[in-house]
């Protein structure tokens, strides 16, 4: 690990102060992407932000009409037994529960795996396919407008994010092929079929640049929402990562089966 | 150790005993070499290379030595006067190693500097702020990486190639059927949880290192040898391993490395390895690829084998992993050979990794007997009993013991092996997953080493027996104090049993499953001796009632010794030695392999192994759901802890058919997964369920206790009956260990049905 500078400010303005004023300065919520990689001198902030001043203002889950708002602080443990999650958007809260392991889930934030944007991330899935909103300090971004690519986000240089917002579903339903080890998604699909109608089918962990959208499995749910559509909708290796754990061929597959299966758990 | 009690029923050999150390190790007061921390000990770090060939063109040592607490940094150079050259062999177990004596490179995670601070941290960081350059070669990697030579020698000084006489071309050719198979296995890296760790201390020319070691005499003789001390200044203390799997039985680079570093500072040092530091300079199984052609007639009589491994060993030191010449001693084939190629790599020395050449060949040649039956129409188990070796089919000697048949029938019976569907994909399960059961033969060599003992009698009665014997988790702690309990005739309690530390008599290697074997028959000789002395001053003894009882003899039970015709009559060990006026008797033993023995018969451990696997139709995702192997190894000192070891080979065998493989980047030559999270080996729920049967066997020839090995035999028939399960469940033959689920991908007509 290299040295760095530790910060703990105690209002969102300081914190985005240490970082407009530090080039290299990083936040800190759950530390469980951040620190494991300045352990191994991948990351190299001059300045750490720890936001855990920040919790009581930053987490907690409330149900704001039709949807649910979720604070960037709250950890993946406690969007996992959230009553009012798991009554409004089950698939979300089951989402949260298969995150990596206990450890991760009782640090991990949800602000700091969508701030994050690892292709294999569980919720960039759920956000692109129900149309959550990012909240921030600064202003509210759209999951059309958000997710750029590999570790890439909308977000500006200090920019915070501090809740984000999700939209309440008809319906939906996610199914991770898990890595055996780190439990991350080797392929995750996410179905919703939206209030207004609309089908959104999403795909992390096989893009070569991070979440996409699976059009064709959606143009054939929109018709029947249902497995059986997509007995006949294959995805194409184009695109998708190979790697140690699984080629393109393999993701290509498991998207078929995790969609099928995704539906099947959204109209259970 | 801590106290025990048990019932012991006339003996201790064959008591289901658990660990004697159990104890001290959930409690985590077992002390391993890491847990060392003498007065005044600073920690050395490793810097490693991260390229796999070239020279070390500059290291910034000035910022590593300014870093706040860092001591010293040993590169090229400025390492204490070797007197023996790193890079010089003088006998078939001196492996050449990295100890800094230059600045080339020859493997990926190699060492190419010792960082030492006051602080692990402090010597981590100095480490890391060296940042290295390098002149960088092309790494040769892969099995296809250079040029393919005929080793001089495979395993330990085995001839390349070798067969039984027989035509092996003409009886193929005139063979009714024929299978001609290529297998694939890849490199594996041991890594025991524990590892590599050294703590060296140095006092003048006296030196005390506590490291894992798995033959402590011979890690004596090569510390003495490279830092020109005599062996009996060195001591070496080794009470448990945390796993040693063969990447303990020689002195590594990284050890040496530690020592040295003690002796720059003149103070204690501690020396870790981390995790990815093994993958390099600690040894490896190496990769192979082996070519199996076997013919029969029409009866399914095999008339032919040759089993071919292509394999791969460092650019700078030789090890061949024997495979194929697993294939001397299964089947019965008129005509059998095995042949060997390798090339040499950009990576560290492969070395013996638990069945080394046994693991790798049964694999293969349990797949190409599986594939062979199926060619045959005959159920595998069936074909292999029409194919039963009477004598070894390579040498014709017959066998010192082999019940292998019993074994096969008591593991078919329990796995129910007679309602197996023959053809493939025809068994699913109700929630739809395909099933599929596979069988292989395991077998493994009864070897045996020199080892001493030395058993000595005290004036109160009771025992003390002392050997340089290793623990490497596999119990020795407990089954050879059993043995030493017998030797004695006392009861496990009464007898003090010291092992594990090399000023202890010579232990010899735990190694090729031959410890309880070399050990146990040391430590019951030195028993016998001190007993036949104790006997001896009793009977020429005119006060002792078993006076004169010479011709009849006696009996040593229970710490009294009595006279075999009249167990009436008899004393105590105690009242002997006050008698005779004796504070202790002392007696010697020694073990070693019976030279004329081994020249008349063949000497092997044998097991059947059943296993189960459910394939996910639509995944290919691959579990082994129950698993049952019988073994015959001779006789059984602890049925408990030989359970274990089974258990421990067959997981190994899990491991080796569907998770282990180091994947090499063959552009930088270093491994991808160096690291447990995607060096995948099975976890508990990756072993649902596992049955492993002793079976009886009795062998008078092969040592004087009877005892076979235990330790590597599950690895071998396992990783095969896996590979033949997963190609019954699914109709596809996957011949690349391990069976990936993209490889099955290829020919799995998924969710199609
Ligand atoms: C063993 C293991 C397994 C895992 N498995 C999974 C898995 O299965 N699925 C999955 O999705 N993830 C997985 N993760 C990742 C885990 O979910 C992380 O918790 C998450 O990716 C990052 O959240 P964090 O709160 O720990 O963020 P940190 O590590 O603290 O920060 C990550 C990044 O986000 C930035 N950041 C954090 N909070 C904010 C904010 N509020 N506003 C702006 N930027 C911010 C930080 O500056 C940093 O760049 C795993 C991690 C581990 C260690």
């Amino acid at each position: 690990m290299y040295a760095f500078n530790y910060h703990r400010p105690a209002s969102l303005a300081e914190a985005s102060a240490v970082l407009v004023a530090n080039a290299d300065a990083k936040f800190m919520a759950g530390g469980q992407t951040l620190l494991p990689a300045m352990k191994l001198r991948l990351a190299n902030p001059s300045d750490l932000v720890d936001l855990v001043a920040l919790r009581a203002e930053l987490s907690g889950i409330r149900r704001e009409g039709d949807r649910v708002v979720i604070g960037a602080m709250t950890r993946h443990g406690e969007i996992a037994t959230s009553d009012v999650l798991l009554a409004a958007i089950p698939a979300l809260a089951g989402m949260a529960a298969i995150v990596g392991d206990p450890a991760v889930r009782s640090r991990g934030t949800m602000g700091g795996s969508l701030a994050n944007n690892d292709p294999a991330a569980d919720y960039p899935a759920a956000a692109l396919a129900l149309g959550a909103t990012i909240v921030t300090d600064r202003r509210e971004i759209a999951a059309d407008h958000y997710f750029l690519g590999l570790f890439e986000t909308a977000l500006e240089e200090g920019e915070i994010i501090t809740a984000i917002a999700w939209p309440i579903p008809k319906r939906a339903g996610y199914e991770k092929f898990r890595n055996p080890a780190s439990r991350y998604a080797m392929v995750g699909v996410f179905v919703a079929e939206r209030a207004d109608g609309a089908v959104r089918v999403t795909v992390t962990g096989a893009g070569a640049s991070g979440v996409f959208r699976a059009t064709d499995f959606e143009t054939a749910l929109t018709a029947d929402f249902s497995s059986a559509a997509l007995a006949g909708v294959a995805a194409s290796p184009e695109g998708l990562n190979t790697d140690i754990h699984a080629d393109a061929e393999y993701r290509a597959h498991l998207v078929g089966v995790m969609a099928r299966r995704a539906v099947a758990a959204a109209t259970a | 150790m801590p106290e025990q009690t048990h019932t012991r029923y006339g003996s201790n050999i064959g008591q289901p005993l658990t660990r004697r150390e159990g104890l001290l190790k959930v409690t985590g007061s077992a002390r391993f070499a890491a847990d060392n921390h003498p007065e005044g000990m600073l920690y050395a770090a490793l810097a490693t290379s991260t390229i796999a060939r070239g020279r070390v063109t500059f290291l910034d040592v000035a910022a590593a030595k300014a870093h706040p607490g860092v001591v010293d940094v040993i590169v090229p150079g400025n390492t204490p006067q070797l007197a023996f050259d790193p890079d010089d062999k003088d006998s078939p177990f001196t492996f050449r190693m990295d100890v800094l004596q230059n600045d080339r490179v020859r493997y990926a995670n190699q060492a190419i500097a010792v960082v030492i601070g006051e602080t692990l941290e402090a010597a981590t960081e100095g480490a890391a702020l060296l940042a290295p350059r390098y002149d960088v070669e092309p790494a040769r990697m892969g099995l296809d990486g250079n040029e393919t030579f005929v080793p001089p020698a495979v395993g330990v000084g085995e001839p390349p190639d070798i067969d039984n006489g027989g035509d092996v071309d003409a009886g193929l050719a005139g063979s009714a059927k024929r299978v001609d198979a290529t297998y694939e296995t890849p490199a594996q890296y041991h890594n025991a949880m524990e590892p590599h760790a050294i703590v060296a201390q140095w006092d003048g020319d006296k030196l005390t290192v506590d490291t894992p070691s798995q033959a402590l005499t011979m890690g004596q003789g090569r510390i003495a040898q490279l830092f020109g001390i005599d062996p009996a200044n060195i001591l070496i203390r080794s009470p448990f391993l945390g796993g040693g799997f063969g990447s303990k039985a020689l002195m590594k680079g990284p050890q040496i490395l530690g020592i040295m570093a003690a002796r720059r500072t003149g103070r204690p040092v501690k020396l870790v390895l981390r995790r990815d530091q093994m993958f390099g300079p600690v040894g490896h199984r190496a990769p192979t690829r082996q070519t199996v052609r076997m013919g029969t007639d029409d009866s399914g009589q095999i008339q032919a084998i040759h089993h071919h491994n292509h394999t791969a060993t460092s650019s700078f030191d030789d090890f061949f992993e024997p495979a194929a010449n697993l294939s001397h001693t299964l089947y019965a084939a008129p005509a059998l050979k095995t042949t060997h190629t390798a090339v040499r790599l950009d990576t560290g020395t492969p070395l013996f990794m638990r069945a080394p050449g046994e693991a790798s060949g049964s694999i293969a040649l349990e797949s190409a007997v599986d594939e062979m039956a199926e060619a045959c129409g005959m159920d595998p188990l069936a074909f292999r009993l029409k194919n039963y070796a009477e004598v070894e089919p390579i040498s014709g000697k017959p066998f010192s013991s082999k019940n292998l048949r019993e074994c096969y029938e008591q593991g078919a019976a329990a796995f129910g092996w007679s309602k197996r569907a023959a053809a493939p994909r025809t068994m699913r399960d109700e929630a739809g997953l395909l099933v599929g059961w596979g069988m292989g033969t395991a077998t493994f060599p009864a070897l045996i080493f020199a080892a001493d003992a030395r058993a000595t009698l005290k004036a109160d009665g009771t025992g003390l027996v002392e050997i340089g014997a290793q623990d490497m988790g596999q119990g020795a702690w407990t089954a050879l104090a059993q043995i030493a309990a017998d030797g004695l005739g006392l009861d496990i309690d009464q007898v003090e049993f010291r092992m594990g530390s090399s000023d202890l008599p010579n232990g010899g290697i735990a190694g090729g499953s031959g410890h309880t074997a070399t050990a146990g028959n040391a430590i019951h000789a030195a028993g016998g001796d001190v007993i036949a002395k104790l006997a001896r001053l009793a009977t020429d003894d005119q006060r002792s009632p078993l006076f004169g009882a010479g011709n009849a003899g006696v009996v040593a039970r229970d710490g009294r010794l009595v006279r075999r015709d009249d167990e009436s009559r008899g004393e105590s060990y105690a009242d002997i030695l006050a008698r005779a006026g004796l504070p202790a008797l002392e007696g010697q033993g020694s073990a070693g392999a019976d030279q004329d023995a081994q020249k008349r018969y063949a000497m092997h451990a044998h097991g059947a192994v059943f296993a189960e696997v459910k394939v996910d139709p639509e995944l290919g995702q691959i579990r082994c759901t129950r698993l049952v192997g019988a073994f015959a190894a001779g006789r059984v000192i602890n049925p408990r802890l030989v359970r274990s070891q089974y258990f421990g080979g067959m997981i190994w065998g899990v491991s080796f058919a569907l998770h282990e493989e180091a994947v090499m980047d063959h552009r930088s030559g270093r491994p991808l997964n160096a690291n447990l999270g995607e060096y995948h080996v099975p976890v508990n729920a990756d072993i649902p369920s596992l049955e492993a049967i002793l079976v009886d066997e009795k062998d008078s020839i092969i040592n004087a206790l009877g005892v076979k090995g235990v330790g590597e035999i599950g690895i071998t028939g396992t990783a095969g009956a896996i590979a033949n399960a997963v190609y019954h469940a699914t109709g596809v033959r996957v011949r690349q260990a391990p069976i990936r689920l993209e490889r099955l991908l290829g020919d799995l007509p998924l969710a199609a049905e």
